[in-house]
Formats: structure tokens, sequence, C-alpha cells
């Protein structure tokens, strides 16, 4: 690991900001990754800049995986916390957002250093303001070699002659050197002790005088035939002496520098040749590992003293240029070169600068190829020893930089394009949606809305603004608007929902709406469809219409057939009866009887589909109902079909009517015989479940929790695709027309619904099928169902019964049953009869009343009644009644029902059985 | 296409660099004489180039008006030599080498003669030097100043053979009193005395080598 610093870290970077940024980028961010540019983009919207994304060249760069860079200020990169140049200059540039390059010694994972030239631009979004920090990165340690190294790469070949030249002197002041004689005429060599030293000669000998040939004798083989020519220039008369070579000694060998004068005689003949011969061999390392550092480099330098025409140049200088290698070079040369926008090469001609440092970048066009490049130039000012202002200097050649900055440029330019774009476009959307969108803030109320809302609703913006989304909802919706708002401001997202939102005038428009939450806001997009809401009512209506057709006649039949058996009972009956034959009067009446009880059967499941049923729902445990009907079911089934119960350990009481539920699954047993006609298994399982919302996503009233579920399957003949679709289908019936209506599994389907649990049911043709049931569990044991008296009714003793009944034919026939066991009735048709006896002083043990009167509800009488006479017992009848649908919500104790049409004998044992309790319970009301 | 033609070896080119410096040097004992200063000439390199590639090296270093002393030379190789100033170095040499006690009316007076007799020690030092070391004679016409930029100083440098020459470009470096001036010696050949030039070359090379030094 490395030992970074401790550096602030952001993890937590919204993702949004990642996706924005992929947004806008897109294909362009991936070509820039993909690029061999190390890359590192970084949040101006969050404080210091914490990384947003680095590319693969910037992980190869610094050694650093991406996951270890984000979040973080590009500084970790830095390996000490001093303060420098390049810092600050990075700040004051990113402070005002303006582009910036710098040189900063970074550090990579692995703990090496290197140069990373920085170039930042600063992304704006549409608004113009920052958004996003893009920034390349490049290894540039080359132009800074090694620190030695480097400070003499910016002094020029020539000011490090001047320093070699310093050393030289300052070497032989202090006996470094070596000095030698060579007289021409007598061809002797003399030498000192520092030379002999150099040479490996004995000090003694060279100082008495050696052969000439002695100063050619340790000399490099490579070397030795040009220093022969050079000394032959001298010995015949060429004054100045200068050369550099080897000399070998013990193998070792070392470089010098030998400087030397010939020195004439009086007529001009040479008679001497004398010199200083210094060893260099350490500044020719240093030199020649400059001279590789500026080849490989590619640096040139320079030195240019003020007001001088010509400057000093390497030649590396001069093939940067394209000039051909010199050593001096004027300088209007130079900066003819220079690209006339650009600023000059060589500058301060007039000396006006006098120290501190200089860089500056410029195009140049190549003097041999005319080819356009990028330099720069890099140098320091200092005084000269003989005054004047001395700069001195490297360029180096940055075309390649140059390029991928622009590249960089371009790739800004273009990614601020398309903000700007993205933003005119989304200004064009938002503006010319037929769509209602709009911004939402955290109090509910409208922040933004677009032109469609005023298109749409009649509202002008600045009625909207500010307005609470509820206001602006149709009344019977502003409580669903509510309730999404409310899971909407806790970060919920909702896909869709329908609500109906009001215009100006009042009326209600259908509006789906998606929205989404974020960031404390809640973005909508609303579309208005009431022109299809429209439609889809009128396509239900006319379905119903049509469902209510088939249905209407599929019930004709039935009770036309019923009928013809009760008219036709009844009429035989009387026609026997006027004959005085009595014999078989019964049978006739048998056959009525059964009609009469078909009807009330087929309008009970009528009842029952259309969940208006009466249901006594209360806990009950499944598996003692099911056991309670297994002969039933053994019977129906038949010997050819095996049953099998299976009901898990544990089950919770469940809440349902019983009666209804036993008939349910009767109802499903008898389907499952009918689809195995050649015999089966029906296995009628239980067991406990959890369901969540979406498992409920089809249930009418469900909600999420614990159920009891009932499976009924059978290993019959299953149902096709098609038919499994239709399968709940009110008036769908797989059986031919006028055997039945149809209402089988609709009106199991009716029944769970209206008990708030759910059915579902799977079916594959050849492989059976399973209906499960769904209901809601009871928390708590399950209730002592009462025994049902069963027993025929026992006569009354004079009790007084109040009726209440509009139906002239029921009240009779209520009467005649009161009367016949022994009640003492009073008839009442409605409110009005009845009122003055319920508030009188009369006697009275119990009222029967029916439910749907034509003025006062059955309900409300038994309350008038319950005011003066609290306790009384109150038996209601009723054929359909949608208030009377959930008993436990709609009597109070002491207060029963009976469902239309009963038995003469039922009516009576209720009667009974209410009035017995009463006797038990105490006096009755006065 | 390179300006450079005919590379001389390293070694031709050591021993060419030094006659020229012998001859300088020559030229130079005969200026301290005439000027009674301290004169120093020496070249520090050589390069071999063509016309053109003279011209361009010219133009490139020194982008004034030059000053030039001409004089051809025929022998074993044959042609026309040059000795270059930049214009403004001219009077500061005339100073030197004629006093430096001169008004400027007298100094600008002077100027050709000054360069020319300069020209005539430099370039026939160089010349009779190299012809004496290479052991062979050489004739000399007199001495003319040209003035000119670098282009039209080498379209003067008409040789009679016509496929250009090539030029043997020196450069010289003198210090008069420890003030330093640039100049160039360009020696103009065609292409036989050129190779003529390197057999006498290849000759001294090995006198000087066998010699008993
Ligand atoms: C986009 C971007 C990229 C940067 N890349 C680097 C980098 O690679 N190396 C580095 O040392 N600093 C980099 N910096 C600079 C530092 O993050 C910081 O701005 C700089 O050190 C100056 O601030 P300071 O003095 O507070 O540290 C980058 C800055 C930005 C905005």
């Amino acid at each position: 690991m490395s030992d970074i610093p401790t550096p602030e870290r952001h993890p937590d970077i919204p993702s949004r900001r990642r996706q924005e940024l992929a947004a806008l980028g897109g294909p362009w961010l991936e070509a820039l990754t993909a690029s061999a540019v190390a890359i590192v983009l970084t949040d101006a919207l969050l404080p210091d800049d914490p990384i947003l994304h680095v590319n693969p060249a910037f992980e190869a760069l610094t050694g650093y995986p991406a996951a270890e860079a984000l979040g973080r200020n590009c500084r970790f990169l830095q390996p000490e916390p001093a303060e420098t140049e390049a810092r600050a200059r990075i700040r004051e540039a990113l402070a005002t957002d303006a582009p910036v390059t710098a040189d900063l010694l970074n550090r990579r994972r692995d703990g090496e250093r290197f140069w990373n030239r920085i170039s930042i631009a600063t992304i704006r979004d549409g608004h113009g303001a920052p958004a996003f920090r893009l920034a390349t990165q490049a290894d540039v340690s080359s132009e800074y070699a090694d620190d030695p190294a480097a400070r003499e790469l910016r002094a020029s070949r020539r000011s490090l002659a001047e320093v070699q030249e310093r050393l030289r002197v300052v070497q032989s002041v202090a006996g470094a050197a070596g000095a030698w004689e060579w007289d021409i005429a007598s061809k002797r060599l003399v030498a000192d002790a520092r030379f002999a030293s150099i040479y490996g000669l004995d000090a003694a000998t060279a100082a008495s005088g050696l052969p000439t040939a002695a100063f050619f004798a340790a000399v490099h083989e490579e070397d030795r035939m040009r220093l022969r020519i050079a000394v032959a220039g001298a010995l015949h008369g060429a004054e100045v002496f200068a050369r550099d070579y080897r000399v070998v000694v013990d193998g070792e060998i070392r470089w010098v520098a030998a400087r030397g004068r010939t020195y004439l005689d009086a007529a001009e003949r040479p008679l001497r040749f004398a010199g200083v011969l210094t060893d260099i061999t350490d500044q020719r390392k240093v030199e020649e590992r400059l001279h590789i550092a500026q080849t490989a480099g590619e640096v040139g330098s320079f030195e240019y003293v003020a007001g001088y025409g010509t400057a000093e140049v390497s030649e590396q200088f001069c093939r940067l240029l394209g000039l051909r290698p010199a050593q001096s070079l004027p300088v209007r040369t130079i900066n003819a070169l220079v690209h006339p926008e650009d600023p000059a090469l060589i500058q301060n001609r007039d000396g006006r600068i006098s120290s501190g440092t200089a860089s500056h970048e410029f195009r140049i066009t190549r003097a041999d190829t005319g080819e356009e490049r990028w330099l720069a130039s890099r140098g320091e000012y200092r005084a000269g020893l003989a005054g004047g202002t001395i700069f001195t200097g490297v360029i180096y050649d940055i075309t390649t930089t140059k390029r991928s900055e622009a590249a960089l440029r371009l790739l800004t330019e273009k990614l601020e394009e398309r903000v700007e774009e993205r933003t005119q476009e989304r200004d064009r959307l938002w503006n010319l949606s037929r769509d209602l969108l709009n911004v939402i803030g955290p109090d509910g109320r409208l922040r933004a809305v677009n032109p469609a809302w005023t298109r749409l609703l009649g509202h002008d913006e600045a009625e909207l603004i500010g307005t609470s989304i509820e206001a602006l909802t149709h009344p019977e919706d502003a409580a669903t608007a509510r309730s999404h708002l409310a899971h909407l401001l806790h970060g919920e997202a909702i896909a869709e929902f329908d609500i109906r939102m009001r215009t100006k005038g009042g009326d209600p428009r259908w509006v789906s709406w998606t929205v989404v939450p974020e960031g404390g806001a809640i973005y909508g997009i609303g579309r208005d469809v009431t022109q299809r809401k429209l439609l889809e009512d009128q396509l239900r209506q006319s379905q119903k219409m049509e469902a209510v057709g088939q249905l209407t006649g599929g019930i004709a039949h039935d009770f036309n057939n019923m009928l013809t058996g009760i008219l036709g009972g009844i009429d035989m009956v009387r026609r026997r009866v006027s004959q005085g034959r009595l014999d078989d009067v019964d049978r006739f009446l048998e056959a009525a009887m059964q009609s009469g009880q078909r009807a009330a059967a087929l309008t009970h499941r009528l009842l029952a589909f259309s969940r208006r049923q009466t249901l006594d729902s209360r806990p009950l445990d499944v598996a003692v109902l099911v056991r309670s009907i297994e002969d039933l079911l053994r019977r129906t089934l038949g010997e050819q079909i095996e049953l099998v119960i299976d009901m898990g350990p544990d089950l919770w009481s469940a809440v349902a009517d019983d009666n209804q539920l036993e008939s349910a699954i009767l109802n499903l047993a008898i389907n499952s015989r009918d689809a195995m006609p050649d015999g089966g298994r029906l296995t009628i399982g239980g067991r406990n479940v959890h369901l969540s919302a979406t498992d409920l996503a089809h249930s009418d009233r469900g909600e999420a929790g614990d159920y009891v579920e009932i499976r009924v399957a059978d290993t019959g003949l299953g149902m096709p695709a098609d038919v499994l679709a239709k399968a709940f289908d009110p008036f769908y019936t797989t059986k031919p027309q006028g055997q039945g209506t149809g209402l089988g599994l609709s009106m199991v389907y009716g029944f769970i619904q209206q008990s708030r649990g759910d059915v579902m049911i799977e079916s594959r043709e050849g492989s059976g099928t399973t209906i499960r049931l769904f209901l809601p569990r009871h928390h708590g044991a399950p209730d002592e169902t009462p025994a049902k008296p069963r027993a025929a009714a026992l006569p009354g003793t004079g009790e007084t019964v109040l009726v209440i009944e509009d139906d002239p034919a029921v009240r009779l026939l209520v009467l005649q049953v009161l009367q016949e066991l022994g009640y003492r009735a009073i008839e009442t048709a409605d409110e009005r009869d009845a009122v003055p006896i319920l508030q009188s002083a009369r006697h009275l043990d119990l009222l029967i009343s029916d439910v749907g009167l034509p003025g006062m509800s059955g309900r409300r009488l038994a309350e008038i009644a319950r005011a003066s006479r609290p306790g009384l017992p109150v038996l209601f009848m009723t054929g359909y009644a949608r208030e009377a649908a959930d008993q436990a919500q709609f009597l109070d104790a002491g207060m029963e029902i009976i469902t239309k049409p009963f038995a003469v004998d039922e009516l009576g044992q209720r009667v009974n059985r209410i009035l017995r309790t009463k006797g038990m319970a105490g006096p009755s009301s006065e | 296409m390179s300006d450079h033609v005919v590379p001389l070896e390293e070694m031709e080119r050591d021993a060419l660099t030094e006659l020229v410096n012998i001859g300088v040097s020559r030229a130079a004992a005969s200026l301290r004489k005439m000027a009674g200063q301290q004169v120093l000439l020496s070249v520090p390199s050589l390069e071999v180039v063509t016309r053109g590639g003279a011209a361009t090296l010219i133009r490139e270093r020194e982008s004034g008006d030059l000053v030039a002393v001409r004089q051809d030379f025929e022998g074993v190789f044959s042609g026309r030599a040059l000795l270059i100033f930049p214009e403004s170095n001219s009077m500061a040499l005339v100073r030197a080498v004629a006093g430096s006690a001169l008004s400027d009316a007298e100094a600008a007076e002077m100027e050709d003669e000054a360069l020319t007799e300069t020209g005539n020690v430099v370039l026939n030092s160089c010349l009779a030097t190299m012809a004496n070391m290479l052991q062979r004679p050489l004739t000399m016409s007199l001495p003319q100043v040209v003035r000119g930029n670098g282009v039209g100083l080498f379209e003067l440098m008409q040789v009679s053979t016509e496929e250009g020459g090539v030029v043997l470009f020196l450069y010289i470096n003198f210090a008069i009193n420890d003030r330093d001036i640039r100049g160039y010696i360009a020696m103009l050949m065609d292409l036989p005395s050129l190779q003529a030039l390197r057999l006498l070359i290849t000759e001294f090379i090995r006198r000087v080598i066998g010699d008993e030094v």
C-alpha cells in the first residue's frame, strides 16, 4: 500500500451525477475514455472537485485503479504538501474557471515520482455555470530529467563550456591541470607531475624531457590519428590548439582536454607548442548524459545576450527549427520562423528584463520542410559576467501535447455544445409537449409547469405556481392524490396512476401520471387520457349491456322454467281441489316448491356474483368446515373420484361466511367432478400463506398480509388458455346454452372478493385444474359456531310482534306464520303506520321489519324503536340490501337478519329462538 | 535532397581544417604586424556543401547585408575563394586592422581598402599554405570587394564549370584585441578540383602520420 496522506474522500457522489455525465457525454465520453490520453473528470458542483471519472490511460499513468481515485481530489497524487507555484496557479485558475496547464511533481501508486503535465478545462452547463472539470495528464518527466542534469539542461552548451573553462582554471590554479611544453626544434616533450600522472608517465622522467612520441603513446587508439593531425597543424604554425581526447592508463580510460598555443620565433617559424591538460572525465560524463538527454529528449538549448543580433545555439536547437546545425544564429533568422501571432522565440532584445524565469509556447514553420510545429521555450534570465542580461533557455517540441490539448478543447466545446443543445432540446420539449410537465416542491406545491397545463386545464402559469396539487385534483380523487404525494415525498417511486384533474371551469379531466421523486422534488409527466377513459367507460358500459342481455336471457329462461313448475303445480293443485281429488295434490305442490327453491338459489347466485349478497363473515376453522362437508362431497363426487383432504397443521382461523364457503367448495368440487368424467383425484388442501401486494395485484380489496389458502385441485381435463382467460367471466359457461347461467366460478370469485380475499386459478389442458381461495386470516381464536337449531318451531305463547313489510304478499305470509305459531302480530306497511306504535306505550316483544322500505329504512325504524325500547329484539328481512351486505357492520346487538326467500319453518324457528333467548336474557321491553 | 555532398571523411576534414588553421594563423601573424595589435585567427570547423546549401547556410546565419573579399585561384584544384563578414562587423575589422585612432569618416573612406588588404592576407595565407602543405603551386587573382546578401554573393560565384560545384564552408573566428568578429571562408570548387584536393589531403595525412614526430 502507498503511504499517501489521508485525503478527503467523498464516497457518496450521487450516481445521478455520473449518470448525468454519461448522458451528456454519451459516445463522446466513451471515445475519450478509450483513447490513450489520460483523462480525469471532476465534479465542479461539489466542494473541492472530487473525481467522478478516470479512464484506463489515467489508471496506467498513475497506477491507481479508478475505484481508488473516485471521490478524491486529484491532489492525492502529489507526494508533498509543499506549496508550489504550479499549485497556486491551478487554484487561481479554478477559482475563475479559467483553463490552465501546469506541470506538477506527482507520485504513482508504486511510489515512483513523475512530472505530470495537467491541462484543466471547465465544462459549463447550459446556463454557463461550471458543471464538470476535465483534465488530461501526460508524463513529461523527460523534460525534467534528473535534477543535476535538469539544471545543466537549462544551460546552453556554451555556458556549460564556460563552466568547464572556469573549472579548468580553478583546477590549474589548484594544481589539478598538467602542463606540457613541446620543443619543436629538439623534438623533446617536457611535462609536469600532473601531466605525467594523467598520462601514466614517471614524473621525474617527464620533468626531464621525453621523446615527443610520448605525447601520443597513452592516447586512445581511436583518437590518436586525429590528435596527430591537430598537433601537425600546431607544429606547422596553426596557433590555436584545442582538442579533447581519451588516454588509456592501466586499462582505465580518462577524457582529457588539451588546450595549447604555438609560439613562433621572430621569423614566424614555429618554436614551441605548449599547453595545459585537464582531466575532464567527470564533466565529459555529464556532458555526454546531457547530450543524450538533449538528443533523446529533443531538447535544444540556446543562450542570448540582450542587445546582440545573434544567439548561441545547440545542434538540437537548429534541428528543432529545421535549420542547419550552427553554434550561433541571428535572432532574426530564428524569430522569422515563429508564427506571426505567437510570441517570439528569442525575447528581451532590449534587455528590459534582467532576472527571473520565463516560458512560452509558439508555433514555428520548419525552415527545411515548412511543417508547422508547436514548441515551448523555458529559461532563465541572469546577469552576465561582462554585464548585460543573459537568457539561457531550452526549446522542445510540444506538438503532440498541443494536439491533444486542442482535441481536448474541441471535445470540451463539443460537450458544452451538447449540453447547450440538450438544454435547448429540453426547453423545446418542455414548451411544446402536449403532456403536462411539472415540478412539485417538497411542500406539495407546484414549482414549475409547462404551457400544456394552461392548454389543458385553462389555469395560467401564475395561478398554478405555488398551488397545491391537491387543490387542482377532482374532489373524488383528492384523497388518492394526497396519498400518492405522501409516498412520493418519502422517496417512493410510483410508476403510474390515473386521477382526475380539475379544469378552471371545474370539469374533470382524466390525467395519467408518471411521477419520479428526485432530490426532494417531484417530477411529473401527465397525459390527458380523458378521451381514453371515456371510450373505456363506453366500452365497459356496452360490454355490461351485452352481459346484462346475456344474463337476462339466461335468467329469463331459467325463471320461466321454474315459474312453469310453480304456476303449473299450483294450477294442477287448484284443479284437483275443485274436483275434490286430493290424493296426488302433494306431488304437484312438491314440484312447485322445488321450482321455487331453484328460483331462490338462482337469485342468490346472482347476488353473490354481484358481490351483493348478505354475508355473515365470522372467524372460522377451515379444516373443521371442510371435514363437516366431507361426507356430502364424497356423495357428490361418486365412487370414481378419490377425495384427498390435506389440511396443514396449525391452520390459522379465517374470516368468511361459512355457508357461502361451503357452497363455494361444493361448487368447485362439482366443476372438478364434471372435468373428470373418467374418474380421478380431487384434493382439497389448506395451509397458511403470506401474500404481498404484488401477489394481490388482481384482487379488488385484498391487502398484503396473512391468508389461509384453500386449494381445490383435480386431475381432470384442464382448460385451454382461452377458456382459462374467461373462467371468472360472470356469464361465461362451458355448458351448453340453457343448461346454466354460468355463474359457478364467478360466484365463487364474487364471494371471495367480497370477503377481502383472492382467487387464483391454474390450469393446463390435459393436466388438471387447481383453484386456490385465499381468505384473510383472523387474528385470534375462531368463534364457537353456534349450533344451528334444526328442530321444528315451538309454538309461541302470545308474544306481541310488530311486522313492517310493504309487500302485501310477504306481509300476509309472515302474519299467517306468526299467528299459526301462536304469536300476536301487528301489521304495518311502512313508517307512517309503524312509528306511532313504536313510540306508544304498547307492549312489544319483537320487531320484524323489511330493510328496504319505501320511506324510512328498516334500520332507521329499528333505531327509533330502540330509542324508547332499548334491547327490543329486531329481525330484519331482506331480499337484497346493499347496506346489509356486511352483517357485522349492519347489526347491533339483539338484531338479526333473515334473507328472502325463506321457508315458513325457517322464519318460525328464528322468531322462536329470538324470543326464547330474550326471555332468558331479561324482562321484555315495555 | 541533402545539401551536403561528397562528405569528406572525418580525418580528411580534420586535416583540411588544420591546413586552413595553419593558413589563418599565418594570416594572423601578418595582420598582427600590419595592425600592431593582438590578432588571433582560428577555424573551428568546416563543411562541404552545395552552392545552394552554402546560400542557405549564410542566409540562416546572417540576416543582414554581407561584405566579402573575393579571389579566384587556379592550380591542381581551381575555384573561387571568399572571405565573408557581416556588413555590421566590417567597420570593426577596419578599425582593428587600420588602427582605432581613425575617425568614422576616415574609417569609412578606408573601408574597402582595409577589407581588400585583410581579405588578401587571409585568403592568400590560406591558399598558399594549402598549396605549400600539399606541395602544389596555385596562382591567385587580385582580391575584389563585393557586397550583397547571402544568395547574391553565391550567385556571384559563377565558375567556369557548369555543374555548380561544391563549397568548402569554413567558420573563422577573429579575435582582435579580445574583440570577437565572426566571418566565413567559402571556397567554391568544381568536383574534379575537390577530388584532386582530396587526394592531396590523403597524401598529407600519410606524411604527417609517417612523420618522425
Ligand atoms: C480536473 C482536475 C484534474 C487535476 N489533476 C491533477 C493531477 O493529475 N495531479 C495533481 O497533482 N493535481 C491535479 N489537480 C490539481 C489539484 O486537484 C488541486 O487543484 C491543486 O493541487 C491545487 O489546489 P491545492 O493547492 O489546494 O492542492 C487537478 C485538478 C482538477 C480540477
